[in-house]
């Protein structure tokens, strides 16, 4: 557990991060042997300045973009982001 | 930074460039009584064209002399994809700026109100124009460093 959540981006991680939106990412791209930004980027069809904003939690993908990020890992789409409803609270986004 | 963050940097610079200088050839021009931009306002209908042509040109050789000169910088020839995020970005750049010409189109409206020459609202266009578009450049910037 304590493996996971050192590789699980949480918007609270970063001064100008706001999404409720947490993602595994970083996890799932260092499982998928160490695919590079670039490279999940190019699979995604789009710029790798938006996966590293994604991992950053500075910008919550559209369901379409989450849909094809977790079929590219092959995974189920609740492992790849996740929300807790503690953090959604008035005012943050 | 980003392909996309030195990208506005250039467009604000061009704004800051272009407009001033073509305002100030307009405005030579003027004092040398070639055009009456005071009273004739057909005038201004013509300034306005030609500084949408030029306007263009300069632009397209900026943004050439940026492709080439960041291309040879990072060594990097493919220009980024525009995907959702970079749209939503631009949408709420656009927006705005929308409220900046907004803004200074009811500025000039009152100041008509009070009292000032008709010929000071066409002013008011280019420089809330220009204004407009370094907000928007500006929020681009703003909203890739922050996150949308």
């Amino acid at each position: 557990m304590t493996t996971v959540r050192k590789f699980i981006t949480t918007g609270k991680e970063f001064e100008m991060a706001k999404s409720i939106v947490q993602n595994n990412i970083r996890k799932l791209r260092f499982e998928a042997g160490e695919m590079t930004q670039q490279e999940l980027a190019d699979k995604a069809r789009v710029s790798r300045q938006t996966i590293v904003a994604i991992e950053k939690g500075n910008y919550s993908p559209s369901l379409e973009l989450a849909f094809r990020l977790s079929h590219i890992f092959d995974t189920p789409l609740e492992e790849v982001f996740s929300y807790d409803p503690k953090d959604d609270v008035p005012g943050k986004v | 930074m980003t392909y996309q963050e030195k990208q506005n940097v250039v467009n604000i610079f061009s704004a800051l460039v272009v407009t001033p200088i073509f305002a100030w050839l307009v405005f030579q021009r003027h004092q040398q009584g070639q055009f009456d931009l005071t009273e004739d306002f057909r005038q201004w209908g013509i300034v306005f064209l030609i500084f949408i042509g030029v306007s263009v040109a300069a632009r397209v050789i900026i943004q050439i002399i940026f492709h080439i000169g960041n291309a040879i910088a990072t060594r990097e020839e493919k220009t980024p994809v525009e995907d959702e995020r970079d749209k939503l970005v631009k949408l709420k750049a656009t927006r705005n700026s929308y409220y900046a010409f907004t803004s200074g189109f009811v500025v000039s409206v009152i100041g008509l109100a009070l009292g000032m020459p008709v010929y000071w609202i066409f002013i008011a266009f280019v420089v809330f124009g220009m204004i407009a578009e370094i907000i928007d450049n500006g929020s681009q910037i703003y909203y890739y460093r922050k996150g949308v």
